[in-house]
C-alpha cells in the first residue's frame, strides 16, 4: 500500500487512482484525472491528466494537459502540452502543442507538434 | 400545504419545549400547516406516503437523519418537496443540506429555495448521502461513541487508534458502470452523490477509497471522525471515482453502514435511481426555484 508520501488528495480530481490500486478499463472524465496506480485501459479527460511516480498505465492517454511521472505504455494526445518528468517513462507517440521532455527521463516513440495558429500563420505567410 | 412529520423521540424525547418554539416560529412565518407525530420507527415512511396521496406539496421531516430517510422512502416518484428541520441525536444530513439549526431550517422553509438531489438505492433500501464500509462500520460496531465531551472522547480515540491496529484491511473488488474494474486493499470506503459536495454538479456517484494511513492521519481522521460524526474520507481519501452503479466484493465479507445506520453485507449493488427528491435548502446549495 501507499507510503505516507505518496498519498496523494483527491480535492481538485475529478478521477483519482491511487497508490495500490488496480483498475482495468477505459476512463473517461469531464475534468482532470491522476493516476499513481496500476491502470490497463485508456485514459480520455477534458481535463488535464497526471501520473504520478508510482503510474503504471498501459493505455492511450488523452488530455488537456498530460504529465507522465510514471511509467506508460501507449500513445499520448494533449491538446496542450505534454510533460515526461524525470521519472517518466513513455513508449508510444505524442502528439501535442509542445513538448517538455526532462533530464533523466525516457521517451521511446515520435513525436508529433500541432502548431500554434499565430506559428502557423507566420509560416505561411513565410511561403508565400 | 405544509405537512410536519414529527419523531417525538428525536434527540432522545428531550423536544417538548422545542416542539412548541418551533410551532410558534413557523405561525410568524405564516407557513405553520400541519403536524402529525410518528409513534415508531417505519411509520414515518408510512406517514409521508399517505401524505403524498393526500395531495400535501411539502413535507417537513421535524427530526434527525433516521426521521428524513423514512420520509424520503415513502415518497416514491412524488415532486413533492422535502423540508428538514433538526431536532434529532445525528442532524449531518441537514448539515449537508445547509441547514445548522431549527431557527434557521424555519426561516429556509418560509423561503423554500429548492435543489434536486437523486436518490441512491443499496438493494432495496434508498438513501441520500453516505454509504461507508471497512474501517468506520467496524469502529461503530467495537467502539460506543454516544458519550460526548472532551474526557469521553480522549477515551474514545485512544480506544479507536487501539482497534485500528488490529484491523484488517479488506481485499476489495469494485466494478464501475459494467466497464471498470477496481482492485484493492481496502482500509475504508464511502459512496455518496457528488451533488452534496457541490450543489451545481450532476448527480454522481462519488466513490472515495482509503488505504490505511499513517499513525498522525489516523489519529486526524478518527478524532474527525469522534467530534463530527461525519466521515472525513473525502478530504483523506487515496483514490475516487465517478460512476452510476457500483458492485461491491469483498474478502472477508463485510457489513455496510447507510446514513449511520447498518443496512445490508457485501456483495451488495449500489446505483443512483432516477428518482429526484426536491429539498428545500438554504440559499446558497439551492439550484431550483420552488
Amino acid at each position: 500500500m501507499a507510503r505516507r508520501d505518496d498519498v496523494l488528495g483527491v480535492t481538485g480530481a475529478d478521477t483519482v487512482i491511487g497508490t495500490g490500486v488496480t483498475a482495468i478499463g477505459n476512463i473517461t472524465s469531464e475534468g482532470d484525472i491522476t493516476i499513481d496506480g496500476t491502470l490497463t485501459g485508456d485514459v480520455k479527460a477534458n481535463g488535464n491528466v497526471t501520473l504520478g511516480v508510482n503510474a503504471v498505465v498501459t493505455g492511450k492517454i488523452s488530455g488537456r494537459n498530460v504529465t507522465v511521472a510514471g511509467a506508460l505504455e501507449g500513445n499520448v494526445t494533449a491538446v496542450g502540452e505534454a510533460v515526461i518528468g524525470e521519472t517518466g517513462r513513455v513508449v508510444g507517440d505524442i502528439s501535442a502543442n509542445s513538448l517538455d521532455i526532462t533530464s533523466g527521463a525516457v521517451f521511446l516513440g515520435r513525436s508529433h507538434m500541432e502548431l500554434p495558429p499565430r506559428l502557423r500563420s507566420e509560416l505561411e505567410e513565410d511561403h508565400a | 400545504m405544509y405537512y410536519y412529520i414529527v419523531n417525538p423521540a428525536a434527540g432522545h424525547g428531550h423536544n417538548k419545549d422545542l416542539l412548541d418554539k418551533i410551532r410558534l416560529k413557523l405561525d410568524e412565518l405564516g407557513i405553520r400547516g400541519e403536524w402529525a407525530k410518528s409513534t415508531g420507527p417505519g411509520e414515518v415512511t408510512k406517514m409521508a406516503a399517505q401524505a403524498v396521496t393526500s395531495g400535501h406539496t411539502t413535507i417537513v421531516a421535524v427530526g434527525g437523519d433516521d426521521t428524513l430517510n423514512e420520509v424520503i422512502n415513502g415518497l416514491g416518484n412524488s415532486a413533492v418537496a422535502v423540508g428538514v428541520i433538526p431536532t434529532g441525536t445525528v442532524n449531518r444530513l441537514a448539515g449537508q443540506l445547509g441547514i445548522t439549526d431549527w431557527q434557521q431550517a424555519c426561516e429556509v422553509l418560509a423561503a423554500r429555495r429548492l435543489t434536486s438531489y437523486g436518490l441512491i438505492a443499496a438493494g432495496q433500501n434508498f438513501f441520500l448521502s453516505t454509504l461507508t464500509m471497512g474501517f468506520e462500520t467496524d469502529l461503530d460496531k467495537n467502539v460506543d461513541t454516544s458519550e460526548s465531551g472532551l474526557g469521553a472522547r480522549t477515551r474514545q480515540l485512544l480506544q479507536s487508534l487501539g482497534h485500528a491496529r488490529h484491523f484488517t484491511t479488506l481485499q476489495a473488488k469494485l466494478t464501475l458502470d459494467d466497464s471498470i474494474t477496481v482492485t484493492c486493499d481496502l482500509f475504508s470506503l464511502s459512496i455518496g452523490n457528488q451533488k452534496f459536495l457541490n450543489p451545481l454538479a450532476d448527480n454522481k456517484l462519488v466513490v472515495s477509497l482509503s488505504d490505511r494511513p499513517g499513525t498522525r492521519q489516523l489519529g486526524s481522521y478518527i478524532w474527525q471522525l469522534l467530534r463530527q460524526g461525519t466521515s472525513p474520507l473525502e478530504e483523506t481519501a487515496t483514490s475516487r471515482f465517478l460512476a452510476d452503479r457500483i458492485v461491491i466484493e469483498t474478502n472477508p465479507a463485510t457489513g455496510i453502514m447507510v446514513d449511520g445506520k447498518v443496512a445490508g453485507r457485501t456483495p451488495i449493488a449500489i446505483r443512483l435511481t432516477d428518482r429526484r427528491v426536491r429539498f428545500i435548502t438554504e440559499k446558497a446549495t439551492s439550484t431550483l426555484r420552488g
